[in-house]
């Protein structure tokens, strides 16, 4: 008998496809294709792909995905896979890593980082920071930042004194004329990031504990 | 081996020139040989300043290119003896005429013969700084309390940050009293910890200052002008003297002072 290639596992949210990794993906595609067509599946019906430890492009997802799909009934909500390429791995690095400036960001000077950015320092009036992930501003930040460079919303912006001109995260952008009342209150240790509405808030740094729970990446400390 | 020492400030019309003038003037009086060199090509008027415009032969230019040699160029200022000595700008050509190395070399030479150099550099942050700055040791950069007047010291700050030299001092030119008392300008505080480098002193505001160099002739030679004292004390700092902070509060005028001054005179 003929090995199978796709197994098919149900759960309570739905089915897991799980794809041989050892065969050609031309017979992959062929059992799919036709393991997808057989039915007998009523209603809509959420599918993850588990790949193993093959290795496909962004195009052979899409396949992969396109080929679940065709019956209408099966959505695909995941694709999972145990590899990941060294340019994928060195990009998540370069996103987690957290690079430290010290020193004084003046008029004109632009500090760029891939992950976070600590900055030991003012960062002066039209100066400017971007940032694939958060800024930390320990002194006074009265220029511009950019937090989430990449699109990243749950990035935030803190700083001891924070007194910028202009805020910016991901593709949103807030200009301080209109000044908030949290901001106009009390400059000191604030704490800019995308609400649940979708627009740019302030509060206090200890808040940021409650709005992004899972930033904290200490272990123990008991 | 003298040093170069470049006056700038990023803003126009905030005293560089003036400063220069006066500075070369001041370490001149304490003994020093002082050469003034003008980089403001196409828009030269230290020469106006010191008064020495109509004993301009040669020029700046001239010496880069070859057409004379650096002491042809220099003009000697009469007023203190054979201490102070100018090297013009060129007023014919533009701040493309030098190259940053040409001047590197030109400062060089002019240090071998003068205890200080120093360089009035141009408005802006283009070729005409960067032939300014290219031959410096140390910069002063000088600033007014206006927001945009320190804006542009911070970024020309930050430039000088990333020259090899050392790192700048600040000069807060145009001080005045009761608009810093009023919160109408920024303070001293205000504006070195917003530039956050060691000041090397203030110029209290003064009409004189104006008319002497109307006159061509600077500050510093009027021993008794609040702002002349304010040079006067720089200039004793720069040779590493600790002078204290002058006081920017008016004297007093009240009755008990008027009677004072009575009797100590």
């Amino acid at each position: 008998m003929k090995k199978q290639l796709v197994h098919i596992k149900g759960t309570k949210d739905g089915l897991i496809l799980r794809l041989d990794d050892q065969c050609a993906y031309a017979e992959l595609l062929e059992e799919l294709a036709q393991k997808a067509s057989e039915g007998g599946i009523e209603g809509k019906l959420d599918v993850q792909l588990h790949l193993g430890t093959r290795y496909c492009t962004s195009a052979q997802k899409k396949e992969l995905i396109q080929i679940v799909q065709q019956q209408g009934n099966l959505i695909v909500s995941k694709v999972q896979s145990d590899v990941l390429t060294i340019e994928e791995s060195n990009q998540r690095v370069l996103q987690k890593k957290c690079d430290t400036y010290v020193g004084i960001v003046r008029s004109g000077q632009v500090l760029r980082a891939t992950g976070d950015i600590i900055v030991l320092g003012d960062v002066n009036p039209n100066g400017r920071i971007e940032a694939g992930g958060n800024i930390y501003v320990l002194g006074k930040l009265k220029g511009v930042a950019h937090a989430g460079v990449e699109g990243n919303e749950d990035a935030v912006i803190t700083a001891s004194h924070f007194e910028p001109t202009h805020v910016l995260i991901a593709d949103r952008v807030e200009a301080m004329s209109n000044e908030q009342q949290a901001v106009k209150e009390n400059m000191d240790q604030l704490c800019a990031y995308i609400n649940e509405s979708g627009t740019i808030s302030y509060d206090r740094i200890q808040k940021v504990k409650e709005i992004r729970p899972s930033f904290t990446t200490f272990k123990g400390g008991s | 081996m003298g040093e170069a020492i470049v006056i700038t400030s990023g803003k126009g019309g905030v005293g560089k020139t003036t400063t220069s003038a006066n500075l070369g003037t001041a370490l001149a009086l304490q003994g020093k040989k002082i050469c003034l060199v003008d980089t403001d090509i196409g828009l030269r008027n230290l020469d106006v300043v010191l008064g020495l415009e109509n004993r301009i032969i040669y020029d700046l230019v001239d010496v880069v290119e070859g057409r004379c040699k650096v002491h042809q160029a220099l003009v000697k200022d009469k007023r203190v003896d054979d201490k102070l000595f100018l090297l013009p700008a060129a007023q014919t050509t533009d701040k493309n005429a030098v190259t940053p190395e040409q001047m590197k070399s030109l400062i060089n030479e002019l240090k071998s013969d003068f205890d200080y150099v120093l360089i009035d550099c141009p408005a802006g942050i283009e070729q005409g700084y960067r032939n300014a700055v290219a031959g410096a040791d140390r910069a002063i950069v000088v600033t007014t309390p206006e927001i945009s007047a320190v804006r542009d010291a911070d970024r020309i700050i930050g430039l000088l940050e990333q020259e090899e030299i050392e790192a700048p001092k600040l000069i807060i030119n145009r001080v005045r009293h009761h608009l810093m008392a009023s919160g109408d300008t920024m303070d001293i505080t205000e504006v070195t910890t917003h530039l956050s480098i060691d000041l090397l002193g203030i110029i209290i505001d003064s009409e004189e200052v104006i008319s002497s160099s109307n006159k061509g002739e600077p500050i510093v030679m009027d021993p008794n002008n609040k702002a002349s004292l304010g040079y006067r004390n720089i200039a004793r700092r720069i040779l590493g003297e600790s002078v204290p902070l002058m006081s920017i509060e008016p004297e007093a005028k009240g009755m008990f002072a008027k009677f004072k001054s009575l009797f100590t005179k």
